[in-house]
């Protein structure tokens, strides 16, 4: 171990040496590498956590940069993945970390092949579903994972230990419906809360990683950094009143649903995602080849951009593809369907 | 006699941006009704058209659920501290599914 480099880390007697040599040894997942995400890897990687996995699905755009640390001018340009250019950072700023960037959907095909060789799992994404499947995935397979997300200036998170504390699913009950909870294109989003949010996930990764179990905080965190608001509501005794299919019954709806190809309309971006198909990699240099004569398209390394009447379809290896120019979803599957096919 | 209630920022433009707001009330159901008096709308993001409280936002009395306790029937009291939590999503898409 270079002790030089984690020597202010040591000098925390909380983490000491002892514990800087657990961090070094330690696997961690980031699930969505956006906001949040891009802050918890930069911190985790800092701090000499050994294994990095950095899952994203989509590409990094200018719009991105007021908030989405890891992300520079040029990586909008080149409209690289997240996860990669997440990964390409990290190792300039700590070679001690090993990465594994995914560019992928996370879905229930997946989730448990991801989680299950890890030592925690940092919640970055920005809806429910996906973080019920994580909830879902975590709780089989006894993983602890992080809950955080922030809109405007406000913040929410929560560690999940299962059989231990709640889950997200004794917390919340159910997926909100779309309007009800204001999303950063109604309410907008400033980078002070996401580095708050993202500081409190992160120090509790920290804690669990180096064995401090009993310095967890243990509810949820309510912080507002506007109104200079930090409010905890303790969570000790919903364990054991829920009556949670997830973590009392055993039952994971959400790894047990059937793929769906779903769409999903992107607000603010005039654009659809329309899901990936699980385990699959397609070969993006023939579908290149074969879209030629009816439009524009662009291959790069990670994904493939194709321009035709006034769309703009961006396909990722794993099926799944961003549709700019509409916010119709049932056009946007035609689309996908006509040039796509799959 | 009042009850101190912790109102979470998605809610605050209903409550001209205050964040504490102090009623006096006997139970959680009682408290909702004078907040709708004073800020007509809040309580629509709250209860379900029956009056229920949506699953997807906690209402915590001195940090217990109030699913757990007597639901909107709880008793409150002068110095109880109510906190409204909401499930929120974050990040920039809108969940719209088709």
């Amino acid at each position: 171990m270079n002790r030089e480099k984690y020597s202010r880390q040591i000098l925390f007697r909380e983490i000491g040496e002892s514990g800087q040599e657990r961090l070094l040894r330690s696997r961690a997942i980031i699930i969505g590498c956006g906001a949040l995400g891009a802050a918890q890897a930069e911190m985790l990687a800092r701090a000499g956590v050994g294994f990095l996995r950095l899952v994203d699905r989509d590409f990094v755009e200018e719009s991105n940069l007021q908030r989405q640390i890891m992300f520079e001018e040029r990586d909008a340009a080149e409209r690289l993945p997240k996860a990669i250019a997440c990964a390409r950072r990290i190792a300039r700023i700590n070679a001690d970390v090993q990465t594994e960037p995914v560019v992928a959907d996370v879905n229930y095909k997946n989730i448990e092949r991801l989680i299950t060789d890890v030592d925690v799992v940092l919640d970055g994404t920005d809806n429910f579903e996906t973080r019920y499947l994580i909830n879902d995935a975590c709780v089989k397979h006894g993983k602890p994972w992080i809950y955080g997300a922030a809109v405007g200036s406000y913040g929410l998170t929560m560690t999940i230990r299962p059989g231990v504390t709640p889950c997200l699913r004794c917390v919340f009950e159910k997926i909100p419906p779309p309007a009800s909870s204001p999303t950063c294109d109604t309410a907008g989003i400033i980078l002070p809360v996401i580095l708050t949010v993202a500081s409190i996930q992160v120090t509790e990764a920290l804690k669990l990683l180096t064995g401090s179990i009993e310095k967890l905080h243990g509810g949820v965190i309510q912080v507002d950094v506007w109104e200079t608001s930090f409010h905890r509501v303790s969570l000790q005794k919903v364990r054991e009143r829920a009556d949670c299919p997830a973590c009392r019954h055993r039952r994971f709806e959400f790894l047990e649903a059937s793929l769906r190809q779903s769409a999903l309309t992107l607000c603010g971006r005039n654009a659809v995602h329309i899901s990936g198909l699980g385990d699959v990699s397609l070969d993006l240099r023939e579908i290149a080849e074969r879209l030629k004569p009816l439009g524009e398209v662009t291959l790069k390394e990670f994904l493939l951009v194709f321009r035709v009447n006034g769309y703009e379809l961006t396909l990722f290896p794993d099926g799944h593809c961003i549709i700019k120019g509409t916010e119709d979803m049932a056009l946007a599957r035609s689309l996908y369907a006509r040039y796509i096919g799959i | 006699m009042s009850v101190t209630v912790r109102i979470p920022q998605p809610l605050r433009r209903f409550t001209e941006n205050r964040d504490v707001i102090e009623l006096s009330a006997g139970t959680v159901g009682e408290l909702l009704e004078q907040l709708e008096r004073q800020y007509p709308g809040i309580t629509e993001r709250l209860r379900e058209p029956d009056g229920q409280l949506r699953r997807f936002v906690n209402i915590y009395v001195d940090g217990e659920d109030i699913r757990f306790l007597s639901g909107l029937a709880t008793e409150v009291r002068d110095g109880t501290e109510v906190s409204i939590i909401p499930a929120i999503a974050g990040g920039s898409e809108s969940v719209l599914r088709c």
